[in-house]
């Protein structure tokens, strides 16, 4: 496998990177605690409940244990909810469903170790990230694909009702669209709206 | 296990010892294992730990992981040793990490290595990155620019200072000449190649991560093809003492090392130290980085024992850290919360009698982060070194 030139910008920014660590002050918390300090990272603890999520948090880690999973943590549910690592130590059915509605990228299992924890870091954050970029592109595949569905049916609108052929019938949306100033797309809207009124 | 090795007072204290005799990095870990031999020798003479004798099992690995694995496993359950000093190339340490957790055993880890670990059950004597790999990247990208050749071993060690060397490298708008890796057992005609090549490049300086008996080669072929080290030196954090002695200083000097420890050292604790080592094991051996890690860990182990009055790792465990020795460097120092050791960066470069003229040095001991990922040269190599210009100028 190839390096890349220079160390990815994910690791070189650990140093400031803000932890949420939800987790009890047990031995795992302890040496969660502690490796996280090690890699030098900016660590807050919470246990059990955090309502708000402290501004500017970049990642999570979190105990998923049969006491917390009557908890809510409203910012769960959010958008832009930084990635969450759990931090696993029942492997039964219950506890791992909870790690799919986590949309996990990288787990830590009990009892935690130093080593695991930044390639678990570096997972998640890379993951998430790449995730996020996919959701996008998706997005704005699918306005493309409406776009060019509604665009489609405007010409053959046209293409039927006027009899003109389909590059003829881009041309005048084209016209009209440049008249008007607005999008291509806005015209075809129009049109495949206003021809749904007719043909009731 | 505990009750069993502590049962009668006046039974020696076991201790393993992991160190090659044979393989590519056997050289300096026998200046390892004779550093813990000398320690011992002069524990025992002082009355011994708790008034018993230290006692060292000492088994060879002949540089396969392998081997220190199984082997570290009978040294804890046939000979009943709780702590194991040893281990040289990473391969070697990662090897030996799993049974010593298994165990809860304790691994006392000589070398400089290249950091991103960190195990209770492990005490890390040698220098991590931002105590070697930093310093001459500093004081290189100063004093001989930021057009660099790298030529290392391939392992995982090389690969991880070479990505420290690089952006150290481009954040100064340098340029990574080229970039090559030697098989561990690469004949001389590999490095020759390499040296040629080198030369061709012409870059300001090489940056040599290469261990073992690759290092011989490389300085030689550096020489055979007549390159200058004053104008164009090899640095490195691993070339010390013992590649030396092997190579004739004919072939070394002008180049650099970067290292927590030279036998040149002029310290009170080191002169004594080497006269002992001397005395003991012959007047022409020479000492280095890795040799004093060794020696300096034993007294803190013993210092450990003495103090909870036992072997015992977990006991161990609870004092090591925070404990602090005046060793042939200076005043050394085991981190609270990353069992890895604050130790005295040096700059040196050898001279015409193969010893190390000390070319810089920070001034003060320094704490090892064995998992800073983003570097920055320490300020004391900011300064350009007036004795290099002026050698340089002199020829």
């Amino acid at each position: 496998m190839k390096r890349s030139a220079q160390t990815p910008a994910i690791l070189r920014g650990l140093r400031t990177l803000k932890v949420v660590v939800i987790h009890p002050q047990d031995q795992d918390g302890d040496e969660l605690l502690a490796q996280l300090q090690r890699i030098g990272c900016d660590v807050e603890v919470f246990w059990p409940r955090l309502d708000c999520l402290p501004t500017g948090t970049e990642l999570i880690v979190m105990a998923v244990r049969p006491e917390t999973l009557s908890l809510s943590y409203p910012w769960l549910d959010h958008p832009a909810c930084p990635p969450v690592i759990p931090v696993v130590a029942y492997e039964n059915p219950t506890t791992i469903e909870t790690v799919l509605q986590l949309n996990a990228f990288a787990t830590i299992p009990s009892p935690v170790r130093s080593a695991g924890l930044l390639t678990a870091i570096a997972l998640a954050l890379h993951q998430s990230k790449a995730s996020r970029l996919r959701e996008r592109y998706i997005e704005r595949l699918e306005q493309k694909q409406a776009k060019v569905r509604v665009i489609q049916q405007a010409k053959q609108i046209m293409m039927d009702s006027r009899g003109v052929s389909e590059e003829e019938a881009y041309q005048l949306l084209r016209s009209q669209a440049m008249l008007r100033r607005e999008q291509i797309e806005a015209v075809a809207g129009e049109i495949v709206k206003a021809h749904e009124r007719l043909s009731f | 296990m505990t009750s069993e090795t502590s049962s009668n007072p006046l039974d020696p204290i076991k201790i393993g010892v992991l160190y090659s005799g044979s393989g590519v990095t056997s050289a300096v870990e026998l200046t390892q294992l004779r550093a813990t031999v000398l320690a011992v020798e002069e524990l025992n003479r002082a009355g011994g730990v708790l008034g018993r004798e230290i006692e060292l099992v000492c088994l060879d690995p002949q540089c396969q992981p392998r081997h220190y694995a199984s082997l570290a496993e009978q040294l804890i359950l046939e000979h009943r040793v709780r702590v194991i000093i040893g281990c040289y190339m990473s391969s070697t340490r990662k090897a030996v990490i799993p049974i010593v957790e298994r165990h809860n055993a304790l691994l006392f880890y000589a070398t400089p290595y290249e950091g991103f670990e960190y195990s209770r059950n492990v005490i890390y004597t040698g220098a991590a990155p931002n105590q070697n790999t930093l310093p001459l990247a500093g004081f290189m990208l100063t004093n001989f620019g930021s057009r660099v050749c790298m030529i290392g071993s391939d392992y995982v060690c090389p690969y991880e200072s070479n990505r420290v060397m690089s952006d150290l490298i481009l954040e100064r708008g340098g340029e990574k000449v080229d970039e090559t890796y030697l098989a561990l057992d690469a004949p001389w005609e590999s490095y020759l190649d390499a040296a040629k090549r080198i030369k061709q490049l012409a870059p300001d300086f090489i940056f040599s991560t290469v261990v073992g008996e690759g290092i011989a080669h490389l300085y030689r072929a550096f020489a055979s093809v007549g390159l200058d080290p004053y104008r164009m030196p090899i640095a490195s954090h691993m070339t010390c003492e013992a590649d030396v002695a092997i190579m004739g200083s004919a072939v070394c000097e002008g180049h650099i090392t970067s290292a927590t420890y030279f036998q040149s050292l002029d310290t009170i604790a080191n002169r004594a130290a080497v006269a002992r080592y001397r005395a003991r094991f012959g007047d022409e051996l020479t000492t280095n980085m890795c040799w004093e890690a060794a020696y300096f860990q034993m007294y803190l182990l013993a210092d450990a024992i003495r103090r909870v009055g036992s072997d015992d790792p977990t006991l161990l465990q609870r004092v090591l850290p925070g404990l602090e020795f005046d060793a042939p460097q200076g005043r050394v120092r085991i981190d609270e919360h990353n069992n890895h050791t604050y130790l005295h960066p040096l700059i040196g470069r050898v001279n015409a009698h193969g010893r190390f003229d000390i070319i810089g040095r920070a001034p003060d001991r320094v704490k090892a982060d064995p998992y800073v990922v983003s570097h920055t040269t320490p300020p004391w190599t900011a300064d350009v070194n007036p004795d290099l210009l002026r050698s340089r100028g002199d020829r």
